[in-house]
């Protein structure tokens, strides 16, 4: 045997021994999941819609890694829950970014724990997708790494005035419950008002959990206005509906934000709620980007229909893969470069971002109750029936 | 049906001060040395650990403060308040107004914000104060309420929308100040419970009737302790809203703080020392690793807490380990050993010649007429014993002199002065001592603070320690100093009234049936000090007594009331063979 | 016109709220015990009838004396286990009360927002509204009235003209003196406390057909008993009646002519400035 031989026999097994190598140590590196951190209410007050939050996020990973995941690893959740509580969420994103130190980030449900968690985004620079957040002032000067993934709450109902301008409504009522976001969409109800010339009869707030409204829905049909908007929640919703059909007074038009997208809503009220008109920020017969897919994969995986919420999230999952994809990496600063300059196509509409995070692409809808069926009324080329005036309560 | 302070002062002195196991004295160096490695520890935090438990740390010493602020005005003052978080939400407003208006660095507004929180404070206090027991606690609760509306309608402070508050804390910064507003607090709590002053607290709470006989000012104790409680809220009411970077109304008046911190306090021993900082801690911690595995169950865990601590161990972990023998609360102003008695005798200063006049003195409640027209004098250097059937008026009488009753009608004059305008502890600080039919004595104080309490609020109160142990001499009851009431006999407990009485360095002592319940030698003790009165500085003594026996040899003048009028006066011998006397007390003989 | 039918309307709402504060009332004035779990029975009759009715398609009517004896046995039952070992504590008792049930209520509330959730909830019942003169009468909202003032009348009858109604007056106004004349006591307690809390059940089920209710908004409607008990004195039935009116029409006439931000301060200002002014409450007993 000579030497060459020897080398030769010893290279034959060492070169696939050290090909093994190195595709066991690429195999091990592919293997190593994208960590995705979020706190979600799993438990508490805000619970039952977090649900449907949290579902979307499953949704957007299960589909990511049936994909093969993003740049060939698959996705996984780190999940936490901060039980409705702000102060709670503040101390679990902070354990994400320090101690778990997950790759990407979703915000939480609902404005309030969404503002609570938007300053850690910046105070320690981690691009994060609000789906759970529609008041702007969360995303104003200063805020660099939180991205709106929702339109924002001034836009909830845009499409009232100019609807029954356009049918010869001249004199509005404005309520509004005394939330941050209601109160920014109130306000925006009332500077189109005054821009469209359209006179405000009435206009009132009240505190949350709401009052009786017997007096309210006095005062309303005291002043006569042709369409009552209430910039509302859930239970002020339902009273002010039942409060106005108690005194037998029925505004030509009406609508509320909340309050109607709830499935209890029409149960709760029956045929008062007939021809109540509401808004909504995406909707199932809506042909936004793979709108169909996502229903069917919804529907799949967990036997129900999804929610705007789900949506919400599910849009926040897709912004957050283009990102991912085109920029082939996880740096957070590469990421927020390009979610600040470019749009995603998602199932919720387009993503777009204004300078300071503010979504400036998604489109807002409203909806009708239409004998117990909630139908797409507005705008004209989304509609799903034609809307039926007046409101009569019955 | 008045649920009032007392009840609380009552509820912890017999829980928190089993006999004098609770009440220790003597240095403290175990305490001290903890307290110090605490404060140690406490600043290492930063240095040490992750961010995530820098903001744990940082929420555990949030909540510590607040539960030393509520325990200052509920525990210590015993007026339960539910709405504390009234003042956060002040000083969070404060706060932050001043930062984002006249751009003040945050340490700088966040002290200014906690005066603007005690000055609110001051202010409401002389309204909610007024409030006892559960009125008070819902008062509170409404107050919060109130101030919540409020601010949504404010636009100055945001409104509704609330405040964007651009960062400008660090984790580290806001930790400090946190542990800063956490030892302020401590030493606020320190001040109401191990000061002479702080006597003065602990008295309004286990009775506000009785300090005030003894000269208490109760209103002004009561509003500087609701200062005291709202200062330390109100700083880290700012320092949250600046960490959180936004405050609006829910987040400033969040009704849950004030569960929260009444949970913590009460599980850690109410109005103690140490009580806030143990509940606090414990819960906290707890909360994080336990309600991790039955999350949905956290709020009802809090309320079967509750429930237990009240009905299993109301004193909370310190009444517990006071069981133990640990955590005893020190008696204020206790040296090792009772004072060696250096006050010498001495006659009463001169004055006026009638110490106490009524004139013509009508008391009416609603229809019934519990005096009508009583004129009577009591004179220098002479005892007055009162006497009548039941219902007379005897004790409205004092109630009366006292300041206690408001007459309808007629005036009562103290040295030749009218005293209608002034306030029952007014008229004791400057010499009307008196004591009650059934011994209203402060439950969770020993012999020695009790008395030590009148002494401060006498008229001489500069040399109080000196006045109270001669006072407590007087009455033999120093081998008890450091008892608590509850372990005394009824008959005790009458000396230690009247020690309390003597404590002021009274001009005149109005005794309501002292002998009541007395055996034989404790009545003749009594009656030695009573025959030597003018030799303890007291210019005159009128008592009211069934037990005529015990004072009918001792008495100068004798007084019959009957039905509110006065229908005898005279020497006993005198008096006591009057028919009209006789017939008072048993009837007509037809 | 309006003033008539915001008067209607006062008085209406003022019934809904004697019907809240009859059962607190009951047991403050005769037990000393400050009931703060009340606005979660309350809340956990209501959410139950909610999903009686959902599930059932039942009228909820039904349900009232259901309820009623349903929450007699449980209110028996919390009365000695958690406030009968205070009732020896003589005086102290009110405080200790205070905390226990404090904690009670939390539990309830855990208890029924994992049986029920959390979200509001309402029904679509009584509905109708009649018109009459020109003014418009809501059916719930007189069942509830009618209900609060049948309830009222029967407490007064039943406390002033019957044996063991008497003796429960007897027992409110001085315990010790109830024991000598032979009443047991701790039965009496017992009683009150398990009346009490029926009386909160049956409000819960009407008031669910008039305003959404919620497992974690149950502490306002135990605030709002409270504020009207402390108005009408506290333990006092005929003050409460008085205080729901005044509570009813004041909140009627802020509404329309102040607006929603100021009505719902408005039981928080009116109980401030009584118990300032006068302390005793709109009732005839001072106590």
């Amino acid at each position: 045997m000579s030497g060459g031989t020897l080398r030769a026999r010893g290279g034959a097994f060492l070169a696939p021994l050290i090909a093994a190598a190195v595709l066991f140590a690429a195999a091990a590196h592919a293997q190593k999941p994208i960590v995705v951190g979020a706190s979600i209410s799993e438990t508490g007050p805000l619970a039952v819609d977090a649900a449907y939050h949290l579902k979307g996020i499953q949704l957007g990973i299960a589909d990511a890694n049936a994909h093969g995941g993003w740049l060939g690893r698959k996705l996984e959740l780190k999940l936490y829950d901060d039980q409705s509580n702000p102060g709670t969420a503040v101390r679990l994103y902070t354990r994400l970014i320090t101690e778990d130190k997950v790759d990407l980030l979703v915000g939480p449900y609902s404005s309030g724990i969404s503002q609570a968690v938007a300053p850690l985004m910046n105070k320690y620079e981690h691009v994060t997708p609000m789906p759970g957040a529609s008041l702007p002032a969360i995303f104003s000067a200063g805020n660099k790494w939180a991205f709106q993934l929702l339109p924002p709450a001034t836009g909830y109902l845009d499409g009232m005035l100019p609807m029954t301008k356009a049918m010869g409504a001249h004199k509005i009522a404005i309520l509004q419950a005394q939330l941050s976001f209601t109160l920014a969409c109130g306000q925006a109800r009332l500077d189109q008002a005054k821009a469209l010339s359209m006179d405000v009869v009435y206009s009132t707030t009240y505190a949350m959990p709401p009052p009786d409204f017997s007096s309210i829905a006095l005062a309303i049909k005291s002043a006569n206005p042709d369409v009552v908007i209430a910039c509302s929640y859930y239970p002020d919703a339902v009273g002010l509906a039942q409060a106005l059909h108690r005194i037998g007074y029925a505004p030509k038009f009406f609508a509320e934000t909340i309050g109607p997208a709830e499935d209890q809503f029409i149960s709760a009220l029956g045929p008062i709620t007939n021809r109540i008109v509401s808004n909504t920020s995406w909707w199932p017969s809506l042909k936004t980007h793979d709108n169909a897919g996502f229903i069917a994969r919804y529907k799949a995986m967990f036997h129900e229909d999804p929610d705007y919420h789900s949506a919400a999230t599910y849009a926040a999952m897709q912004v957050l893969g283009a990102a991912v994809k085109a920029t082939k990496s996880l740096d957070q600063e590469k990421l927020r470069a390009w979610m600040a300059t470019h749009e995603v196509e998602t199932v919720q509409g387009m993503f777009k971002s204004g300078p300071t995070g503010l979504a400036m692409g998604f489109e807002q809808y409203m909806f009708q109750i239409q004998n117990g069926k909630r139908l797409l009324v507005w705008p004209a080329k989304n509609e799903q029936a034609k809307p039926q005036v007046p409101y009569t309560g019955q | 049906m008045n649920l009032d302070a007392r009840q609380v002062g009552q509820w912890i002195g017999r829980r928190l001060a089993a006999p004098s196991s609770a009440v220790a004295v003597g240095p403290r160096p175990l305490a001290t040395a903890a307290l110090v490695a605490a404060i140690a520890c406490a600043g290492a935090v930063p240095l040490v650990t992750s961010a995530y438990v820098l903001q744990l740390a940082t929420d555990i010493l949030t909540f510590a403060a607040l539960a030393y602020s509520w325990n200052v005005i509920s525990g210590c003052t015993g007026y339960l308040s539910f709405g504390q978080v009234s003042f956060f939400g002040i000083g969070a407003y404060a706060t932050s107004a001043l930062v984002l208006r006249t751009g003040l660095p945050w340490y700088v507004a966040a002290i200014i914000g906690s005066a603007i929180g005690g000055a609110s404070a001051a202010v409401l206090g002389t309204i909610m104060l007024r409030l006892r027991g559960i009125m008070f606690a819902l008062g509170m609760l409404g107050l919060a309420r109130i101030l919540m509306v409020v601010s949504s309608n404010w636009d100055f402070i945001g409104g509704a929308a609330g405040l964007i508050l651009p960062a400008q804390l660090t984790p580290v910064a806001v930790y400090f100040a946190m542990w800063v507003a956490v030892l302020v607090a401590f030493a606020l709590n320190y001040f109401v419970l191990h000061s002479q002053w702080g006597l003065s607290v602990t008295g309004v709470r286990d009775d506000e009737v009785a300090a005030s006989a003894i000269g208490v000012p109760t209103s002004w104790v009561k509003i500087i302790a609701f200062i005291l409680s709202a200062l330390a809220p109100a700083a880290v009411g700012g320092l949250v809203a600046w960490n959180r970077s936004f405050l609006d109304p829910p987040s400033a008046f969040d009704p849950t703080l004030d569960l929260q911190v009444i949970v913590f306090a009460l599980f850690g021993g109410i109005g103690t020392l140490w009580g806030p900082a143990l509940g606090t801690v414990t819960l906290v911690i707890v909360g994080e690793q336990f309600w991790a595995y039955l999350p949905d169950l956290q709020l009802a865990l809090y309320g079967v807490l509750v429930i237990a601590v009240v009905l299993a161990f109301p004193g909370g972990i310190v009444g517990i380990a006071n069981k133990f023998g640990w955590l005893r609360r020190k008696p204020v102003a206790a040296p090792a050993a009772f004072p060696v008695v250096a006050r010498p005798a001495q006659l009463a200063t001169s004055g006026n010649d009638a110490v106490i006049e009524v004139r013509d003195l009508t008391v009416r409640f609603g229809g019934l007429v519990a005096l009508n027209g009583v004129s009577l004098a009591v004179k220098r250097g002479e005892m007055v014993s009162i006497i009548g059937a039941n219902g007379a008026g005897k004790t409205t009488l004092f109630n009366a002199i006292t300041g206690f009753v408001k007459p309808t009608e007629g005036g009562v004059f103290y040295q030749g002065k009218s005293v209608s305008d002034i306030p029952s502890h007014q008229r004791a600080r400057r010499g009307i001592a008196r004591t009650f039919q059934i011994p209203r004595l402060m439950e969770s104080m020993t012999v020695w603070e009790n008395t030590l309490l009148a002494a401060r609020n006498g008229k001489r109160a500069a040399a109080a320690v000196d006045q109270a142990a001669w006072a407590l001499h007087t009455v033999k009851l120093d081998s008890l100093w450091l008892e608590l009431p509850n372990k005394l006999s009824p008959g005790q407990q009458r000396r230690l009234e009247m020690a309390r009485a003597l404590a002021l360095d009274p001009t005149v002592i109005l005794l309501d049936e002292v002998m009541a319940g007395m055996t034989r030698n404790e009545q003749g003790e009594i009656r030695a000090v009573l025959r030597h009165f003018r030799d303890l500085g007291v210019a005159a003594v009128a008592g009211v007594e069934h037990i005529i026996s015990a004072i009918a040899d001792i008495s100068d003048r004798m007084i019959v009331l009957d039905r509110g009028k006065k229908i005898a006066e005279g020497t006993p011998e005198e008096v006591l063979r009057d028919p009209a006397v006789i017939e008072s007390y048993l009837g007509k003989v037809s | 016109m309006i003033v008539l039918q915001l008067v209607v309307n006062g008085v209406l709402l003022g019934g809904t709220y004697i019907l809240l504060a009859q059962g607190l009332n009951l047991v403050f004035g005769v037990m000393g015990i400050v009931n703060l779990a009340h606005g979660s029975i309350i809340t956990v009759a209501g959410l139950f009838t909610y999903w009686f009715v959902t599930h059932t398609d039942q009228s909820p009517l039904w349900l009232i004396p259901c309820v009623f004896v349903v929450m007699l046995a449980v209110g028996a039952v919390l009365q000695r286990l958690l406030l009968e070992p205070l009732a020896k504590l003589g005086t102290r008792r009110e405080l200790l009360s205070l905390m226990v049930t404090f904690g009670l209520s939390y539990v309830i509330v855990e208890t029924a927002l994992n049986f029920f959730g959390s979200q509001y909830v309402s029904l679509p019942n009584l509905q109708e509204t009649w018109s009459v003169g020109g003014l418009a009468i809501n059916e719930a909202l007189v069942a509830a009235g009618v209900l609060g003032a049948l309830i009222s009348g029967c407490l007064h009858v039943w406390l002033h003209y019957t044996p063991s109604g008497k003796a429960l007056l007897a027992t409110s106004q001085n315990a010790t003196g109830a024991v000598t004349c032979g009443i047991d006591v701790r039965r009496m307690r017992g009683i009150s406390f398990a009346i009490g809390s029926a009386l909160a059940g049956i409000a819960g089920v009407l008031l669910i057909l008039i305003l959404p209710l919620s497992a974690p908004t149950a502490d306002t409607l135990t605030i709002l008993s409270f504020v009207i008990v402390a108005l009408g004195g506290l333990g006092d039935y005929k003050g409460a009646v008085y205080a729901g009116l005044l509570l009813g029409l004041v909140q009627s006439g802020v509404g329309y002519y102040l607006g929603g931000d100021v009505e719902v301060v408005v039981p928080y200002l009116l109980l401030i400035t009584f118990m300032v002014l006068r302390p005793q409450g709109l009732g005839q007993a001072a106590r």
